[in-house]
Formats: structure tokens, C-alpha cells, sequence
């Protein structure tokens, strides 16, 4: 077991850009909740929280048959706040490092074990394919902007950082880090379900052995 | 160091049993109480009313019978070692009966440390209620930052008033009431306690 680091699933949101009327950690990709493929991924952690809030319920549920060793913290403000105030939730009493993972992210497995493994604070990027991205500007090997306009990687949301360095927030998670760059960067394959034409990519490269 | 104060509910929360339903399995009782048990859990009977009735169900047994059946019963191991170990920051605050309790409360080093209804008793027999604790009214009257930590829907009071509502569904799930107002949710005796350590 790593026992540094704190690991936060935020899926306390609803997926209603994804017309499925659930909570967006629930929806089934190649057979199982994009949850459960998360937490497979994270069999080497044992301090995971998992933030919810929109049918909390049902996602405490899943959750806890998968593992019963999951801290869940609960979100009910999701409507009005932002993913940095589900991460903030998961922050009390966390570990020398803390992880952001997005309920709505689905990372090749071997990419996520290198940005957990690496010593020191890290911010996942992919190129960009979303809709409305956060743009990162890289400076040597380093996050030293984001932005809605320009930059040559897109925010994941994922990022391992020094828990004592974080300030929590209610708005995005990477605004908590803009006061901490520059922070380096690492390039990883992923694929984030926001739309219907988001899931049906993610469900073959799922089955794709996560990969394209 | 926080300043916080820890606060625990003891049916299911502390216990790995329920007590009542427990001891009535011992008097071939169990379906009469586990029905009551399981309205009021989701709230549909009021706390006393039902409280009341489940004490009647107990009547018969002697007092200090009860006491040594639930001084027995067995413990959810991390937190009690919790409670144990920082005494002097941890309360009960528990719907049930001083003279049935007493005995699991020195036992857990929490003599002195409970709030609870009472009861007075004649020739070992309870003779009369004397109060049903309103645990909301309870832990209103603290002043110092609360933590607190419950499974049902009578600890939904007491989780609107602390700075960290818990939830410990380790033992039987956590009230629906409940649900919508805690903070953090736990279904693993050590990783509630490991998370309580925390606050510390």
C-alpha cells in the first residue's frame, strides 16, 4: 500500500450534458460503473475518498460493495459550486500528498500508476479534444498557465500535489493550483465523458484496451 | 490541536450489536423489538414514543440482568480504542437508559462521560422514566466545536449542530434522514477511527 497519498474521486455532480439522468461516477462503460473501472486502477491505495452528493445514495452504494474501506464526503452544494469544492471536502486530515481525481475521467491504467508513482507534485495533461478545454501553457516540463484560449495540453483535472500547499476553494481545481506554478507537467492518455459522442469514444477505447 | 469535542451515538456506532434487539433475542422478544426498531430507524415512529414501548418489551427483566447483558456485548474494536484513548474529548449521547448503560460505559473508560435517558428502578425492576434524551436540545448546549459520529435518524439533530458530521454505517446502514446532513461517511471501523485520529 502507498500510505502517502490521499486520492479524492469528485463525482458529486450530475451528468445532465450526457442526458443520462445519473450521477456520472454510475454510468456503465463496457459492463461496469466508470466508478468501479477507477477504483480497480487504485487497488494499491487505501486511503480514497470519495466525494458525492447528486444521488449520493446510489453511488455509496456501488461503492461500498466494490470496497468498504472508501471515506465518502459528501458535496450537496454541487449545484453552485465547483469541482474545488468536492476536492476541498475530501482534503481534512489527508496525507502528505493529495490526489484530484474527476468522477467523469477514465485514465490508461499504466499512465495513472506513473503520475501516482512519481515523486513529487504533478499535473496529468492530454491533447486537447474536449469542447470547452482548460489550456495549459507548458515551460519546461511545467504547467506555467492555464487558460481558456491557448496552451499546448489540456487540463485533466487529475493532479498529485502537497496536501500542506493546497488552499481549498469552491470554484475549479485548478485555480487552487494557479498560486503554486509552476508545477511540472505529464503527458496522459485519457478520455473525460461529458457528451453522448464523449461516451460512445470512451466505451471503445475502454474496450480498447484503453488505448485508441 | 483541534479543539474539537467527539460526540457518539452507541447503538451500532460503538456497539457491533444492536442493544436492545440484542437483549430481547435473549427473552424471545426479538420480532416485537426488531419492528419497533426498524419504524423508528427510518423515522417513522417519534424517538420516544417508540423508545417508551421498546423499554416496556424489557420490563420483566431484572435491571442489573440487562446491565451485565450490554456491559458484554461486542464492540466496534477502533473505535472504542479511540474513544479509550482520548477520553477526555469523547461523550456518549445515547437514547438509552443510564441504569441498563452503566456498566458498557465504564467499561469503556466513558464513566462519568454520557448523556442518555434515565430511569428510576424498585427491587431491580424499572419503576418509571424520568426523561427521554432529545440529543438535537443536547448537543446545543455545547460551546466548543463538535464532531460527531451516529447510524440513525435520531442523530440527525445532533449532526445539523456539529462542525463534522459523521456517519458510521459499518454495523447497519446509515439513516436516510441522516445521509442528507453528514459530512462524511464511513463503513469501516478503523477507517473511522484512522479519519477521527485526524481531527484530533
Amino acid at each position: 500500500m502507498k500510505n502517502n497519498i490521499t486520492i479524492i474521486i469528485s463525482c458529486a455532480g450530475m451528468g445532465t450534458r450526457l442526458g443520462i439522468g445519473t450521477t456520472k461516477a454510475l454510468v456503465d462503460v463496457a459492463g461496469k460503473p466508470l466508478i468501479i473501472h477507477q477504483l480497480e486502477q487504485l487497488k494499491d491505495y487505501d486511503d480514497i475518498r470519495v466525494v458525492v452528493g447528486y444521488q449520493a445514495e446510489r453511488v455509496i452504494d456501488v461503492v461500498k460493495n466494490y470496497r468498504n474501506d472508501i471515506t465518502f464526503a459528501f458535496n450537496y452544494d454541487y449545484k453552485t459550486t465547483g469541482t474545488a469544492a468536492s476536492f476541498s471536502k475530501g482534503l481534512i486530515g489527508a496525507r502528505e500528498y493529495s490526489v484530484a481525481f474527476d468522477g467523469d475521467l477514465l485514465v490508461n491504467p499504466k499512465d495513472l500508476k506513473c503520475l501516482l508513482e512519481y515523486e513529487g507534485e504533478v499535473i496529468g495533461g492530454c491533447n486537447p479534444t474536449t469542447d470547452n478545454p482548460v489550456l495549459m501553457s507548458i515551460e519546461n516540463g511545467c504547467v506555467v498557465r492555464f487558460s481558456r484560449d491557448f496552451g499546448q495540453l489540456e487540463w485533466t483535472g487529475l493532479a498529485k500535489m502537497k496536501t500542506e500547499r493546497l488552499t481549498p476553494g469552491n470554484q475549479h481545481v485548478y485555480m487552487m493550483l494557479e498560486p503554486l506554478m509552476p508545477i511540472k507537467v505529464m503527458k496522459i492518455q485519457t478520455k473525460e465523458i461529458d457528451t453522448q459522442n464523449d461516451y460512445e469514444k470512451a466505451v471503445k477505447w475502454v474496450l480498447n484496451g484503453f488505448s485508441e | 490541536m483541534s479543539d474539537y469535542i467527539f460526540l457518539f451515538d452507541l447503538d451500532s456506532t460503538i456497539t457491533q450489536k444492536e442493544i436492545l434487539p440484542e437483549i430481547s433475542s435473549k427473552i424471545g422478544k426479538l420480532s416485537e423489538m426488531r419492528r419497533l426498531t426498524e419504524a423508528t430507524m427510518r423515522g417513522e415512529l417519534p424517538f420516544k414514543t417508540s423508545f417508551i414501548k421498546r423499554v416496556e418489551i424489557l420490563s420483566d427483566v431484572p435491571v442489573s440482568e440487562v446491565n451485565k447483558l450490554v456491559a458484554s456485548i461486542p464492540l466496534n474494536k477502533c473505535i472504542t480504542e479511540f474513544i479509550m484513548k482520548n477520553k477526555d474529548r469523547c461523550y456518549i449521547v445515547t437514547g438509552n437508559l443510564d441504569i441498563w448503560i452503566s456498566g458498557l460505559m465504564q467499561r469503556i473508560g466513558m464513566k462519568n462521560h454520557y448523556y442518555c435517558s434515565k430511569a428510576e428502578t424498585k427491587n431491580d425492576h424499572i419503576s418509571k422514566i424520568i426523561s427521554v434524551v432529545d440529543k438535537e436540545l443536547m448537543v446545543k448546549q455545547f460551546v466548543q466545536p463538535l464532531v460527531v459520529v451516529g447510524d440513525g435518524d435520531n442523530d440527525s439533530g445532533m449532526a445539523k449542530f456539529a462542525e463534522v458530521a459523521i456517519g458510521f454505517g459499518g454495523v447497519r446502514d446509515i439513516a436516510p434522514s441522516l445521509i442528507k446532513c453528514i459530512d462524511y461517511a464511513f463503513f469501516s471501523d478503523k477507517k473511522c477511527a484512522d479519519f477521527l485520529t485526524a481531527l484530533l
